[in-house]
């Protein structure tokens, strides 16, 4: 590494600093804003520091990461999703009683984590990364430790993260001893060299069970809904946001050109197969009834890796932008639904059950409405940027010829509808007979803050335009 | 010297040991500890694996100075959880710690 | 000059999502300013385009913002293009919804909801420009499905009273119907032509099949039947003056009704691949001309009268276009816009002085109160009736009836039925008038207003001056408008007219003047009054089709859905549904909760792979 490699990794560092910094602020003066503040700081830092990693693009930055354009797509997608993380918390653990600061600090070094994770070339990267990423967000989940669920969330997450990691170190070590290297490029060369190899195929495949877990695919989601549930709510949108489109990102890079390369008939391409069908199958069935929305966030989840694998499994230039374009329409419509549950919650009270919110578009219209649209996103309704991502997922897996990957897309996405409109019906509702409106959520004046305002409604400009003028952000996943 | 494929038997004999724990062991600490079992056995397949194959490179033992040091990280994050989870339950059976389901 | 383009739909649009968000925090004067505004800005566009287009004729000008997606030949993009006829569109829509929003300010000064109402008529603009301007059929279709929505969100507005909602969602029902055979018809275009573009698709149109043509245009003509209100889709139409005035001329007068007309000169060049489709736009277009003519006659309610009289001019459209006088039909959709727009505002302002009454027979006198809405009211009356040599109305339906006889697709009974309906429209016409205005006075308000005069000025000399663009052979054929258009629309191919256009020309003005004498006769000198019986009421019901759709439709499929309740389609549904259900039963019952559980299946996931990958 030289000089010359440090710009392209600002957008990774500058966060890093900053959890440094945000430490030493710490030991000077502990307040909640101040720290909040230095952490949107480092974030917005960081989305202006891609600018200088967007110049030099397929740039390798020594053997262990690779900072290219589909690096530089996701970290401004985790960045993104780190900044508006930080404004939803603000505002929700506002009635905390226990220190908020620490949030914070480690939020920023989750997102390394996440980055690390996009960015990696190589085993030593990806298992650091993965763990910064996994380790914070264990703290992160079980936060307020005054709440029995957050405890229990935080616990379950842990067992079941480490396991999973064990799963994926134990896979390298097999593919090492298969391959005697940690880079990908040389397990790529391996794998196509050596289609049968049952040693290297047994690491990949453990590894695969890490990542599945990451991305709750199944049968490795068990975890999911009971922290989706548990977690505070800003939390949960970052489980469901940047640790997934980490894990996916990692997915991408370390096995899209060995699918890529291989016939569609071979191993790795029929359990890919399975998990996306599966997930796809599975999660929309288990969402159909749920009466929680977090739980039903967390299974619609499931469903919605489902769908971004099977455009990983058709492959092709199709797959390089319906993958990424897939995620940010995914992930901003997650961050505007958790969004406006977290501006209605505190870590004492949250708005989880679909009751709590009936009549919600009587008392706040434009939260609802903005739920509305992600969910309609979600579902994938046209004129919303779900429409596209999943339009595009449809024409990679049409033009690989997947159709019963495609098929079952289209089927259990007619479930995902039933549930996502009953949430919508339930928002417009008037509240029933005799019973008061919903109970507000907080004692205290509930007023928007201006920057949770502002966030929530970007998020609603990007629904739309990515859902209505794709070309820029088309323009920009042109990647060679 | 011992076969290799020996090796690797009782590694994965260490990590099937590991899972075994975390699945039939009712204490979280017991369950961390399947889990830390399970990370070791990886540990000893890539020191087996430079030892016998690649001993020129240095790849496998700085993965193993990384995973140690990581797994301590884990370790003192995870035991923290438990002793809260201790805290507000007053007990670390995790079957009795299923607030959540459905 | 001419990218100034997406300015003209762009514009409304703001002005409807400005209202609709922060309108509310917003004072009601500036609502209105704002509402009225951003219609009028997009005039204002229209007319710098129409002025820059006069300087240098481009030929066509297509201006496209971004392409929405692509996939293979389908591209729809958000692309605008501008020719002679879209520029006449987009002059109308626009001008004359300047006008009638300047008149709503008015109109609506009182009403509550007066943000709501310039929000959807801002989106309305918005839409019919995007319909009028769009270059793909994607894109058409937006706008068109956009106008419905406004369609059925205006006559619904005040949706306190049930028969208003009624009678929006009945419009919306039956609209959709034709909605639905257009989009058939538009896949069927891109089937069988790859492409969605409409220029190509005319430029390929001679290639299609004779079966696939009249299929397209069979089905473009069903959404164009739905829409424009024509026979057998036409019973929304009078039940759509539920909605305020402003909406009625606007919407179901002057601009949205005549989509359907729209379409088909567009599209002229599929039609003309499929000549029995034609003979049906003819004959559709003729018979429901004729019916709406005589239900006309019998109406009681001033605006019913209108909406009817409505029916009847667009039905004459579309014989032209039966025909093949494309020219000649949008020449009388210009004139029509004027002069229907004026009568609607005008009885607007009627029904607002007498306190919200509507039957004409009720009413009576009011040119001594009114007698600036008399003189607007007289002129739009002399314009729909066709009075000879002076009234826009008469050189638009005079082309039309001329080419129904001499052009090579007409017929002496297609120019029969016209003329008749013509006499028709001028006894209505001035039955209308001398019924509120002329006779034994009533109590009324007198109405003074800026908001009111200027417009009703305007579309009053637009009425008289709006037909001296396209004048006969025989009166010097001085025709720039038809010169206009004839880029975009052939004229039709002809017999040579001669003595015989004198002759023609000479009976249009019999059958006006003839008309006026007659209802002169019978409403001015005994006030007639049709009884509620026989014939009278037939027509007053509009021939009895609410009563057979009734019958024929709307019963049996009740009794059908009734009969249906435990079949065996349902059956499979609701056992999907149970079985969907049972399934999410148990892979719930799995997520128990228990980590080690969890952990398990875990586990197991991972050896159920390698499994696999060992097995294989």
């Amino acid at each position: 590494m030289t000089w010359a490699d440090l710009p392209a990794l600002y957008p990774m560092l500058i966060p890093a600093a900053t959890a440094v910094l945000l430490l030493l602020t710490l030991t000077v003066r502990r307040d909640a804003r101040l720290a909040a503040g230095v952490a949107m700081a480092g974030f917005i830092a960081g989305l202006l520091a891609l600018a200088a990693s967007a110049a030099e693009l397929s740039h390798p930055v020594t053997m262990l990461l690779t900072v290219d354009r589909f690096a530089v797509v996701f970290w401004g997608i985790l960045l993104f999703a780190g900044l508006l993380v930080s404004v939803f918390a603000v505002g929700y653990f506002r009635t905390l009683r226990e220190p908020r600061e620490e949030f914070y600090l480690l939020w920023l070094l989750a997102v390394v984590g996440a980055m690390v994770m996009a960015a990696s070339a190589h085993f030593a990267a990806f298992f650091l990364g993965l763990e910064l990423l996994s380790v914070s967000l264990y703290v992160l989940i079980a936060y307020p430790r005054m709440q029995s669920r957050a405890v229990e969330a935080g616990v379950k997450y842990l067992i079941l993260a480490g396991a999973s990691s064990a799963f994926v170190l134990f896979g390298m070590a097999l593919t090492y001893a298969a391959t005697g290297t940690l880079t990908f490029a040389e397990l790529f060369t391996h794998l196509t060299l050596f289609p049968g190899d049952v040693l290297l195929l047994g690491g990949v495949v453990m590894i695969l069970v890490g990542v599945g877990f990451k991305l709750a695919l199944v049968p490795f989601h068990f975890w999911t809904p009971d922290v989706y549930e548990g977690a505070p709510l800003p939390v949960t949108a970052a489980v469901a946001t940047v640790s997934k489109g980490a894990a996916f990102a990692l997915l991408t890079r370390l096995l899209l050109g060995v699918i890529q390369a291989q016939p569609g008939h071979s191993t790795l391409a029929v359990i890919f197969t399975l998990l996306a069908l599966a997930s796809m199958i599975v999660g929309n069935l288990l969402a159909l009834a749920q009466g929680n929305l977090k739980r039903l966030l967390a299974y619609s989840s499931i469903a919605n890796m489902g769908y971004a694998l099977t455009a990983f499994i058709a492959g092709g230039d199709a797959a390089r932008v319906a993958i990424p374009y897939f995620f940010a329409g995914y992930i901003v419509a997650v961050l505007a639904a958790f969004g406006v549950m977290t501006q209605l919650s505190t870590p004492e009270h949250e708005l989880q059950e679909v009751e709590d919110y009936r009549g919600l578009a009587w008392r706040y219209p434009w939260s609802a409405a903005l739920l509305t649209v992600a969910l309609l996103s979600l579902a994938g309704i046209p004129l919303t940027a779900g429409f596209l991502g999943k339009f595009f997922v449809l024409t990679a897996g049409m033009a690989a010829g997947r159709w019963t990957l495609v098929v079952t897309l289209v089927l259990t996405s007619g479930l995902g509808l039933y549930y996502y409109l009953r949430v919508i019906t339930a928002l417009y509702q008037a509240p029933l007979e005799g019973e008061q409106p919903t109970p507000p959520p907080l004692h205290l004046p509930h007023r928007l803050s201006v920057l949770t305002g502002l966030a929530l409604a970007v998020l609603a400009a990007l629904l739309l335009l990515l859902g209505v003028y794709p070309s820029p952000v088309l323009h920009l996943l042109a990647w060679p | 010297m011992v076969p290799f494929a020996w090796i690797i038997l009782v590694s994965i004999l260490l990590f099937a040991l590991g899972a075994i724990a975390l699945i039939t062991r009712r204490n979280a600490v017991a369950a961390l500890m399947g889990v830390e079992l399970m990370l070791n056995a990886a540990n000893l397949n890539f020191v087996a694996a430079w030892r016998y194959y690649y001993p020129d490179h240095l790849d496998a033992q700085v993965a193993v100075l990384l995973v140690i040091t990581i797994a301590a990280a884990e370790a003192a994050v995870g035991l923290a959880i438990i002793l809260n989870l201790y805290r507000r339950f007053g007990t670390v059976d995790l079957d009795q710690i299923r607030l959540m389901r459905g | 000059m001419f990218s100034l383009l997406w300015l003209a739909p762009t514009l409304p649009l703001a002005g409807f999502l400005i209202l609709a968000t922060v309108g509310a925090r917003l004072p009601r004067r500036v609502n209105t300013a704002l509402g009225v505004g951003s219609v009028g800005l997009a005039a204002l566009v229209s007319l710098l385009l129409a002025a820059a287009w006069a300087a240098a004729p481009p030929g066509a000008y297509t201006q496209t913002l971004w392409t929405w997606l692509h996939v293979g030949t389908f591209a729809p993009g958000i692309t605008f293009y501008l020719d002679p006829l879209a520029l006449v569109m987009l002059l109308v829509v626009t001008g004359v919804g300047f006008l009638i929003h300047v008149y709503a300010a008015w109109y609506m000064q009182d009403d509550p909801s007066i943000r709501r109402f310039f929000a959807y008529m801002n989106l309305f603009v918005a839409m019919m420009v995007v319909l009028v301007l769009a270059d793909n059929l994607p894109l058409l279709y937006l706008g068109w499905e956009g106008v419905g929505l406004c369609s059925y969100l205006l006559i619904g507005f005040w949706y306190r009273e049930p028969g208003n909602v009624k009678a929006a969602m009945k419009a919306f029902l039956i609209t959709r119907i034709g909605d639905t055979a257009l989009i058939i018809g538009l896949f069927l275009l891109f089937a069988q032509l790859g492409t969605v573009q409409i220029q190509a698709l005319l430029a390929a149109a001679p290639g299609l099949t004779p079966a696939a043509a009249t299929w397209a245009a069979a089905l473009l003509l069903g959404g164009a039947v739905g829409k424009s209100a024509q026979l057998p889709l036409q019973t929304w139409l009078p039940d759509a003056m539920a909605g305020p005035t402003p909406v009625s001329a606007l919407i179901h007068a002057a601009t949205m009704v005549t989509a359907g007309v729209y379409l088909i000169a567009r599209m002229h060049g599929i039609f003309t691949q499929a000549p029995g489709v034609m003979t049906a736009v003819a004959v559709i277009g003729a018979v429901t001309m004729l019916m709406a003519a005589c239900s006309a006659l019998a109406q009681r309610d001033l605006k019913r009268v209108l909406a009817y009289s409505t029916m009847s001019q667009v039905g004459m459209m579309f014989m032209a276009l039966g025909v093949g006088a494309w020219t000649a039909a949008i020449f009388h959709f210009m004139t029509h816009a004027f002069f229907k727009a004026l009568l609607f505002l005008g009885a607007g302002v009627v029904i607002h002085a007498l306190g919200g009454e509507q039957d004409v027979t009720k009413m009576g006198g009011l040119r001594k109160t009114l007698p600036g809405v008399y003189w607007a009211l007289l002129i739009g009356a002399l314009s729909l009736a066709g009075f000879p040599f002076v009234t826009a109305g008469f050189y638009s339906k005079d082309a039309i009836l001329y080419l129904s006889w001499t052009a090579a697709r007409g017929a002496p009974w297609l120019w029969a039925l016209g003329w008749f309906t013509a006499f028709l429209t001028a006894v209505y016409a001035f039955r209308m008038i001398f019924l509120v205005f002329h006779g034994p006075a009533v109590q009324a308000h007198p109405v003074r207003d800026a908001r009111v005069s200027v417009p009703l000025g305007i579309l009053a000399v637009l009425s008289v001056i709006g037909g001296f663009v396209l004048l006969p052979r025989v009166l010097g054929g001085f025709a720039p408008f038809a010169a206009f258009l004839r880029p975009v629309l052939p004229e039709p191919p002809q017999r040579d007219g001669g003595i015989f256009e004198v002759v023609l020309l000479a009976a249009s003005a019999v059958a006006s003047l003839g008309g006026i004498g007659v209802a002169y006769l019978l409403f001015a000198r005994r006030r007639t009054t049709s009884p509620d019986a026989g014939l009278a009421r037939f027509w007053r019901q509009g021939w009895g089709f609410d009563a057979l759709y009734d019958r024929l439709v709307v019963h049996p499929y009740l009794w059908l859905a009734q009969e249906c309740r435990h079949d065996v389609v349902d059956a499979f549904y609701h056992g999907l549904a149970d079985v969907c259900l049972m399934l999410n039963g148990w892979l719930s019952a799995l997520q128990n909760g228990r980590v080690r559980w969890y952990a398990g299946a875990l586990v197991a996931g991972a050896v159920l792979l390698l499994a696999l990958l060992v097995w294989r």
